[in-house]
């Protein structure tokens, strides 16, 4: 008997025991025991800072361009970004084809990027002691914060027009303006139907229910699989009720004058009640890379996204006719996701301890932020470029347009997850709010529970991140 | 030639040595280690790891998030258990009975085990997919386009859905170890009864089902402990989702230890886990033991 509840003990040692303590131990084992230069920056110090004006301290990227070498051997980077959006997927492929032309004793790898679920797939490739040398980063605090991050150098920093400095030292090199969201839609069924672009939030709810009368068509179609999907409309609906009431709400909340149950918060979750059922049949099991197709198969009217879909709309039809309108709030304004953001290209720090890692990584950015370089990425992804010296880019007139919103918006500004300082989230505390809002979506949870929940969520995460105190943040 | 008690064997020892090494570095200093790390606050990334008694146990005991994953684990235990056994049961006896072409059988039903269960979670989601699916095609294809059904998205079905994936890439590795004890059968038994009037259902029931009860062992422990860890097709087909419908207990702690950097309530997760595992285990096997048949 004693031997049998032994077999029985070592089964489940041998199976939960893998599952629960490799994971631990080898974040545990792969923990640099080194101090690198973000380590312990003061969170709260996190400010857009404009080009330096001591640009042009860097290397004469001139000469090297022209194929001297940069590095005292042979080097390999390699280089991971989320990789889910076909138009980044293209670009990164071409720059990184022509920087290796280019470099011949330097080859940038890219490594595959998991795209739907990036910031986990970094922290899993950091746990098990595979950092990538040079990424795409996103929760730049978080990787700053654990010294995981080398600071760019000022001739770098001066690229660009405003960059985001943690302690006065700028960690990434972002890759464009915050992806502006707007409704992107299908230009011909809205000709023939006599349809137009609405011009408040009444308006645009008239049309959906227009469209969705007419039954041609769904009027929305939603990538409701990706969560981060759903964060698009989410956060219209956030800065509709919310942000335009206490722009500084996260913060309230972490000092305990405001909670998730606020009314506003409520009446978010109503908004998107309200635009949700127009979105098509199956929308929480669509993933955002199909949504593409319900557009130019004329299975939906509209989709709403950021501008990096005009290049993959264009390219799975480009006799497609598309236009652009931003979506008004119920007040009249015209809010808009747009400015700089904290993410962007960064350097391991780990990577940065080998010299000829560090140049060649340092090399890889400048090249990657050439105008010539840089201008295959932003037409690929219709991304706003924030470079200084920008590139002349060939943009299709639905661009025009949304740049042309961001200058007339009534407010600008990033995404509800994307802010710093006091109003930086708890990790992944986006995350668990985008599934509860599908909860509530689905019917399976209530208003008021789904903000209960919420408030639980935030008191557990307060204990561990509250940038107000100081836990999580030294 | 016997040795000395207490003598220690050097030759043994150089044979179990390299496995008992690996087992320990990679098995038990972990799962000790996770003990430890459940009590603290470590979020996975950072150096520093604060400890912080039994908060991350009770966090666990009051958190409706760990509820549903502990009740989504049993859906699909239980489900996988039942379904998985009855299928690779019916196989193993369809496959033992077939004339000929017994190995083409054997072979066709094994394939799916081959597959990864990424990848088949990335067939089966196109297959399931509402609107270019398989499924709903077929349907739409023969006039029954109100049957539609959004089979990942709609919360009712998911789980089943799962389920039904695991089932099918599992059942033909059960199916073997029953044919294989289906094979060990004496057919003099089975004639035997026969000659004295058995039907065919009471063959099986009172003769070929106790003398293969050693394989229903087997292959329930195997299916349970499967289905409390099933992860790969939960992370390819649905990501926990719609919302949380289909987060287990393994994928709640992977999403938090590792998304939500709370490695320290990931790991407690874990540990609860294991104890889950452990009791589990223990009832089946002196459940299922009780039953066997010793020939």
């Amino acid at each position: 008997m004693k031997r049998r509840t032994m077999a029985a003990f070592l089964a489940a040692v041998l199976t939960a025991g893998a599952l629960a303590g490799c994971g631990n131990d080898a974040g545990k084992t792969d923990t640099p025991a080194y101090n690198a230069a973000g380590s312990g920056a003061d969170h709260a110090a996190a400010a857009p800072t404009e080009a330096g004006d001591d640009a042009g301290a860097g290397a004469d990227t001139d000469a090297d361009a022209a194929g001297g070498s940069i590095v005292s051997a042979p080097t390999e980077l390699t280089y991971i970004f989320a990789d889910g959006d076909e138009g980044a997927k293209a670009a990164m492929n071409e720059i990184v084809n022509k920087f290796n032309e280019t470099y011949p004793d330097i080859t940038v790898t890219i490594e595959p990027g998991n795209g739907g679920a990036y910031s986990e797939f970094i922290k899993t490739k950091d746990s098990v002691g595979e950092f990538p040398d040079v990424m795409e980063m996103r929760d730049t605090a978080v990787y700053v914060r654990a010294g995981k991050l080398e600071p760019l150098p000022d001739d770098i920093v001066a690229l660009f027009k405003t960059t985001t400095a943690f302690d006065g030292k700028v960690y990434t090199a972002p890759f464009a303006g915050e992806n502006t969201n707007g409704i992107i839609y299908n230009k011909t069924y809205f000709d023939e139907n006599g349809l137009t672009e609405p011009t408040t939030y009444d308006e645009f709810i008239e049309l959906c229910q227009t469209i969705q009368d007419k039954g041609d068509m769904a009027p929305l179609v939603v990538g409701g699989q990706d969560i981060w999907h759903m964060g698009f409309w989410f956060h219209k609906a956030y800065n509709d009720q919310v942000l335009s009431q206490d722009p500084d709400f996260i913060e309230h909340c972490y000092d305990g004058s405001k909670d998730f149950s606020d009314e506003t918060f409520k009446k978010t979750f109503e908004e998107m009640q309200q635009i949700m059922q127009y979105a098509q049949d199956g929308w929480s099991s669509t993933p955002d890379a199909q949504i593409t197709t319900f557009m130019v198969n004329d299975m939906a009217a509209m989709m709403y996204s950021g501008t990096h879909m005009f290049s993959q709309i264009a390219a799975a039809d480009p006799d497609f006719e598309m236009g652009w309108f931003p979506v008004p709030s119920p007040d009249g304004k015209t809010r808009l996701v747009g400015g700089g953001g904290v993410g962007g290209l960064a350097i391991s720090a780990e990577a940065a301890k080998d010299p000829d890692k560090k140049a060649a990584a340092e090399e890889f950015i400048r090249f990657f932020y050439a105008p010539e370089n840089y201008k295959i990425y932003c037409e690929k992804l219709s991304a706003i470029p924030v470079t200084v010296d920008e590139p002349e880019l060939e943009a299709m007139d639905v661009f025009k347009e949304v740049v042309e919103a961001t200058n007339n918006a009534d407010d600008l500004a990033p995404m509800w997850n994307g802010r710093v300082g006091n109003n930086e989230l708890p990790p992944d505390f986006r995350n668990f709010t985008y599934k509860t809002l599908i909860e509530v979506l689905q019917g399976t949870r209530d208003i008021d529970s789904a903000c209960e929940e919420l408030n639980k969520t935030w008191k557990v995460g307060m204990e561990s991140f509250n940038p107000l105190t100081g836990v999580g943040i030294e | 030639m016997t040795k000395k008690k207490g003598k220690i064997d050097k030759t043994a020892m150089l044979f179990i040595g390299p496995a008992f090494i690996l087992f320990t570095v990679f098995v038990v200093v972990p799962t000790i280690s996770s003990f430890y790390y459940s009590l603290t606050s470590w979020d996975g990334v950072s150096p520093k790891v604060t400890f912080i008694g039994l908060a991350n146990y009770k966090e666990i005991f009051t958190s409706a998030r760990f509820g549903n994953a502990l009740k989504n684990t049993f859906i699909l235990t239980v489900f996988i258990s039942i379904f998985e056994n009855a299928f690779a049961l019916g196989l193993a006896l369809m496959v033992d009975h077939v004339r000929w072409g017994k190995n083409v059988f054997r072979s066709a039903f094994y394939i799916p085990v081959l597959i990864s269960g990424i990848v088949s979670g990335f067939i089966w989601k196109i297959m399931y997919n509402y609107n270019f699916g398989t499924f709903n095609s077929l349907l739409q294809g023969a006039g029954l386009g109100e049957y539609k059904q959004d089979w990942l998205g709609n919360t009712a079905l998911t789980l089943l859905m799962i389920g039904i994936v695991m089932v099918w890439k599992g059942a033909g590795y059960y199916m073997i170890i029953y044919l294989a004890s289906l094979q060990s059968v004496s057919p003099e038994l089975i004639e035997a009864a026969e000659i004295d009037g058995a039907s065919a259902w009471q063959r099986f029931k009172s003769i070929t089902i106790p003398l293969i009860s050693g394989a229903f062992t087997i292959n329930l422990t195997l299916s349970l402990i499967k289905g409390l860890k099933v992860f790969d097709e939960i992370n390819v087909m649905t990501d926990g989702g719609p919302g949380f419908t289909s987060e287990t207990l393994v994928y709640l702690l992977y999403k938090v230890g590792f998304n939500e950097g709370r490695q320290g309530f990931g790991t407690a997760v874990g540990v609860m886990l294991l104890f889950i595992i452990i009791i589990l285990n223990a009832v089946q096997q002196k459940f299922l033991k009780s039953r066997e048949v010793q020939m």
